[in-house]
């Protein structure tokens, strides 16, 4: 079902948490609420449930205004990050709780919790409490609660956060594949920029309670709006020096470097100060704009390597390549970058 | 545990200055049940007749079965209300946006660290005006009413460590914030219920002076009021058949407090701290 | 997105999953499922129970604190009668002697209201004529003078007729009874038909038995010598239990137990929570069995030769030490639990850091220990303030105010004028105004003990907005 945010607010007395938020969910797809700590992702999410009430705009689903319908009767499925199981009863009444809230017979229920069990391959943990499951079983329990009565829209708050990295990788491609196999609509809050981009159609980035960018994890990478939309996504991150627009170039100030100015660029006017930002995986050995300046910490990753470079004025890039025998810590090094694959932001970190 | 002197000198200390507190209870259960010469301390002969009073009504006196079972009404049914009232205003202070719950919740602890011994003269003339006075009902509901504030703050404690998220899933799920409160939070709480009850419990079990103001009367009377009525009795005085009573009817006490003096201790520490 | 789409196509989704949200949930009355709505009903019970048992009898402590209650009036109204200290009382208080003279005397009134009753009894016609035309308007002072009069009537009735003539001119007043106000006047106008207004209500006020409105409680309790005394009694006895035991000895507690192994410090304090665990009776009976004169502290103390005696009641002195111990040993408990809970919370790291410089155990306690119970300490000596300022059990078991009234606190002195006394005069009235006092006194601490403990940061904003 498609899910609409119009013109929504929320405000917790005089603090503003979301401004005139407009979100749009298609149906179907599975969009990513990515931003940093305290950016009002949670918020939106209780607010798309009904548990907290909208201060102002309107949210619908499908076209249905459900703006001030209870959250009982707006039938969303929330896995919460603490999974939020009901620790006095098993795994199969867990699942079933839903279902016994909406009176359906038990055989109905019996058959709708197996099935549900079946998706979230969880068959066998059916009579066990949830003090007596793993972190993942957990999840898995959380999701088949969640899922069971086939809710209008699955909300899922940092669903991951408190798994280990291995189980977090298989949680990853799970819940992926159970989202996919539903076919729901699902809106996943993380700031965690690798969940989001692996297991999201759409990324909407969030930041001080309004959302920058949405769009595609690959169009999101590659044409980030906004510094901050830059910084966010790409591990490891990207690096921003300071430049000014000289002569038709950009020229790194007490550093020795001349970067062209992208194509697709807006026109700069000379002597415009701005942030370039470089990639890691964009320095390397082959571009049109070099790079000047010494190794000062090698990061050995196994198959590639990190290089942080220090530039003449003190400021460090980052440059992720294949392990180099020819290059050790405090080489001096001229690498290259090529100028369509620089980023250019005015200094109030809106793209150029 | 630290430190590098030896903890002897403080064993020591805290025996002597704890021995009278010994003394006491030993002797409690001694003289029930011996016969010491006059003049000693040293029992001589076993016995068993001060326990008599269980088969032998006095003249003039209920029988101490009547007032166990007075006592034990008394007892679990103002544990019962505490109870009841505790859990329900419990959440609502803990969870529940209703208006005034700021100002209820400081009348809360207004009224537990209130002083509701004053009160008892107008209890007292209102229970009479009203026609409660000498009964077990009236009594009861005042008892409740006494340990009430505590117990609200103490359930509210427990209501407060259970994670919102439980809530917010039951509502997701479907669930009226009843049904959430009655299916979901207070099966959580359950150890919160289990320690009030025992609480307030032993409260009622121990009450003296609400009974014995409200309802002194024979067929009301509790083992408290039964208790202290043989004392002040002039005529009779035999201290070791007061102990013996008095054992009767604090070995309900002494077990419960042995087997959860942690669940108790914490209450009288915890419970009342804030 | 073309892809997962094929995939959802392909799935076994749970085909019965489509009718689990077909069925709406079940819907109770709102309001069970609003915050308001249903905190307000889950609140009922308690707020039935303060206002019962809280509110009223605040406020009705204040409303019979203003009135003179007590066994002699009666807790409901009350009636008029003209007691011989009802008279007095207007001769004496209101300056009417002559009035109080009359209402007192026996007197006898040949009226006509008294010559119908006797037709009615049918007495013969002719003394009723006799009566009538000869003494009509006449007032006898005494019984004897009446009855004279009579005999000398020409019919010379009987003694028997006499007597019944006589029982229905009796106009006096003195020791009967009227349920009215109305009544009352109207029988005291028989008797001096020209009552003032301020006569009249001189004598309803002197022979109304029932209970009034008045400030006498407050008065009386400003003058009163013992006023001051069980206020004296009162200030001593809090501040040297909450002193000696509730702060001091509960933190020696705390601090020992802190430093023996734990299952030693266990024991002692069930040790020392068994006091506050038993039943007051049983405790307090304990230390009477310690202190009595053929108990155990007497008869100890007998092989050095000293007499025998009642420890806990023989001198004030002794008393004043017992109520204070058998107070203290309960209080210390509760001081004992916070404070080692307290010390329990100080980081382990300070007092290895501490032993590590050298310090000693006492001054790990001075400047490690007691700079963290500075709240505890503050918390317990609010709470047990009133709760000492309130108790009553133990004292009330232990000496019962005595000797000779050496013990008497002010919640006591409130059990003993109100609720319980030898004399067997309640005084509801006066009890009520003592424990007005009190009542403000709570009302005072508590607030300052709410300001103290900034209440407000516990109330938590709810996070579901329903
Ligand atoms: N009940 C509330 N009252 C006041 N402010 C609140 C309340 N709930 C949240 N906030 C504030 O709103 C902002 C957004 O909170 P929110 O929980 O939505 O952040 P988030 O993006 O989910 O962060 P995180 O990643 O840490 O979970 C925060 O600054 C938070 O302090
Ligand atoms: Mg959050």
């Amino acid at each position: 079902m498609r899910i609409l945010l119009d013109h929504f607010s929320k405000s917790f007395g005089s603090v503003r948490v979301i401004d005139d938020m407009t979100l749009e969910i298609k149906d179907g797809e599975m969009l990513a609420l990515l931003g940093p700590s305290g950016c009002g992702k949670s918020t939106t999410l209780f607010a798309i449930c009904g548990i907290h009430k909208v201060t102002s705009g309107r949210i619908l689903f499908g076209d249905r205004d459900v703006t001030n319908v209870s959250s009982q009767e707006r039938n969303v499925g929330v896995v919460f990050q603490s999974y939020a199981l009901y620790p006095h009863m098993t795994v199969r009444e867990n699942i079933a709780f839903p279902l016994r809230i909406r009176s359906l017979p038990e055989a109905e229920i019996k058959r709708l919790v197996n099935e549900m069990a079946g998706l979230v391959h969880i068959g066998s943990l059916l009579d066990r409490r949830p003090a007596e499951l793993s972190g993942g079983q957990q999840q898995r329990v959380a999701l088949a609660r969640a899922l069971v009565r086939r809710p209008n829209v699955l909300l899922l708050d940092e669903p991951l956060a408190n798994l280990d990295a291995k189980l977090r990788l298989e949680m990853r491609s799970e819940i992926r594949r159970i989202q996919l196999e539903t076919g729901i609509t699902a809106i996943l809050v993380t700031h965690d920029q690798v969940e989001a981009m692996s297991m999201c159609d759409r990324i909407a980035i969030m930041n001080n309670g309004q959302i920058i960018q949405i769009a595609t994890p690959q169009e999101m990478y590659r044409n980030p709006r906004t510094a901050f939309v830059a910084g966010f996504l790409g591990n490891p991150p990207i690096a921003f020096i300071d430049a000014v627009a000289r002569d038709g170039m950009l020229a790194v100030e007490n550093a020795d470097i001349r970067l062209p100015i992208p194509r697709e660029a807006d026109r700069v006017p000379e002597g415009t100060p701005v942030v370039v930002g470089i990639r890691p995986e964009n320095l390397g050995t082959e571009g049109d704009a070099a790079i000047r300046g010494r190794v000062s910490f090698i990061e050995t990753q196994g198959r590639e390597n990190l290089y942080d470079i220090t530039l003449a004025n003190g400021k460090v890039l980052r440059s992720i390549q294949r392990v180099r025998d020819d290059v050790s810590l405090h080489d001096e090094v001229e690498w290259r970058v090529r100028s369509d694959q620089l980023f250019l932001f005015a200094q109030n970190g809106e793209r150029l | 545990m630290t430190g590098h002197l030896k903890s002897w000198p403080f064993v020591l200390a805290l025996s002597i200055i704890s021995a009278p507190i010994v003394l006491m209870y030993s002797y409690l259960f001694i003289d029930t049940i011996t016969n010491s010469p006059p003049g000693s301390f040293i029992p001589h002969e076993f016995t068993l007749e001060h326990w008599r009073f269980l088969w032998e009504t006095r003249p003039g006196k209920p029988s101490i079965w009547r007032v166990t079972l007075n006592s034990f009404l008394f007892a679990s049914s103002s544990c019962l209300v505490v109870l009841v009232v505790s859990s329900t205003a419990g959440y609502v202070l803990s969870r529940l946006n209703v208006p005034g719950r700021a100002f209820f919740l400081a009348g809360v602890m207004v009224l537990h660290a209130f002083p509701a011994v004053t009160l008892i003269v107008a209890i007292f003339l209102v229970l009479q005006m009203v026609g409660l006075y000498n009964s077990l009902i009236g009594v009861i509901l005042v008892k409740a009413a006494i340990d009430m504030p505590l117990g609200i703050w103490i359930m509210k404690g427990f209501y407060d460590t259970v994670p919102w998220e439980i809530e917010m899933a039951g509502i997701a799920d479907g669930a009226s914030r009843f049904t959430v409160w009655r299916k979901l939070v207070l099966p959580q709480v359950k150890p919160g219920l289990f320690a009030l009850g025992l609480f307030a419990f032993l409260l009622g079990w121990s009450e003296f002076i609400l009974p014995q103001v409200l309802a002194p009367g024979g067929d009301v009377q509790v083992l408290s009021v039964y208790l202290a009525g043989l004392i002040a009795d002039d005529n009779n005085f035999d201290m070791a058949m007061f102990k013996s009573v008095g054992l009767f009817y604090i070995a309900p006490v002494l077990i419960l407090f042995l087997f959860f003096q942690k669940y108790l201790m914490n209450i009288y520490g915890g419970g009342t701290k804030g | 997105m073309s892809a997962s789409r094929d995939i959802v196509e392909a799935a076994a989704v749970p085909a019965g999953a489509a009718a689990a949200s077909a069925h709406p949930p079940r819907w109770r009355a709102g309001w069970l499922n609003s915050s308001r709505g249903l905190g307000l009903i889950l609140l009922m019970p308690a707020l039935v129970l303060v206002v019962l048992f809280f509110l009223m009898p605040v406020v009705l402590t204040g409303v019979f604190a203003f009135t003179n209650m007590s066994t002699a009036t009666g807790i409901s109204g009350g009636t008029y009668q003209v007691t011989p200290g009802a008279l007095r009382e207007l001769a004496d208080r209101h300056g009417m002697d002559e009035l109080a003279e009359k209402l007192g005397q026996p007197s006898f009134v040949v009226d006509e209201q008294g010559l119908k009753a006797l037709e009615e009894m049918g007495i013969e016609p002719a003394i009723i004529a006799d009566l009538r035309e000869g003494h009509l308007g006449e007032t006898h002072a005494s019984r004897r003078e009446f009855e004279r009069m009579l005999r000398d009537l020409p019919e010379r009735p009987d003694t028997r007729t006499v007597k019944r003539i006589s029982g229905e001119f009796s106009r006096s007043l003195a020791n009967s009874r009227f349920s009215s106000r109305e009544s009352l006047l109207a029988a005291a106008e028989g008797v001096d038909p020209e009552l003032t207004e301020e006569e009249k209500t001189a004598l309803v006020q002197a022979t109304y038995t029932g209970w009034v409105w008045t400030a006498d409680n407050f008065r009386r309790m400003a003058s009163s010598r013992d006023t001051v005394r069980i206020l004296l009694n009162t200030i001593f006895f809090v501040a040297t239990t909450l002193i000696i035991f509730n702060t001091a000895f509960a933190m020696l507690l705390a601090i020992t137990t802190h430093y023996i192994p734990e299952r030693p410090a266990g024991i002692f304090r069930i040790i020392w929570f068994l006091p506050r665990i038993s039943p007051a009776v049983i405790y307090v009976l304990l230390w009477k069995w310690f202190a009595w004169d053929t108990g155990f502290l007497s008869a100890f103390l007998d092989n050095f030769g000293i007499r025998p005696r009642n420890w806990m009641l023989d001198t004030a002195a002794n008393a004043w030490f017992f109520v204070i111990v058998i107070n203290g040993f309960v209080g210390a408990s509760m001081g004992m639990v916070i404070f080692s809970s307290a010390i329990k919370a100080i980081p382990e790291s300070l007092f290895h850091a501490a032993s590590v410089d050298g310090a000693y155990r006492w001054q790990q306690v001075r400047h490690i220990i007691l700079p963290q119970l500075k709240w505890p300490i503050l918390f317990v000596t609010c709470y047990q303030t009133l709760s000492l300022l309130t108790s009553i059990e133990q004292t009330l078991l232990a000496t019962d105010g005595g000797p000779g009234g050496a013990t008497e606190i002010w919640s006591l002195a409130i059990y003993h004028t109100a609720l319980n006394n030898y004399a067997g005069n309640l005084q509801y009235g006066y009890g009520a105004a003592m424990a007005l006092v009190l009542v403000v006194i709570g009302i005072v601490l508590s607030l300052i003990y709410l300001r103290v403990f900034n209440y407000r940061a516990l109330v938590a904003k709810p996070r579901i907005e329903l």
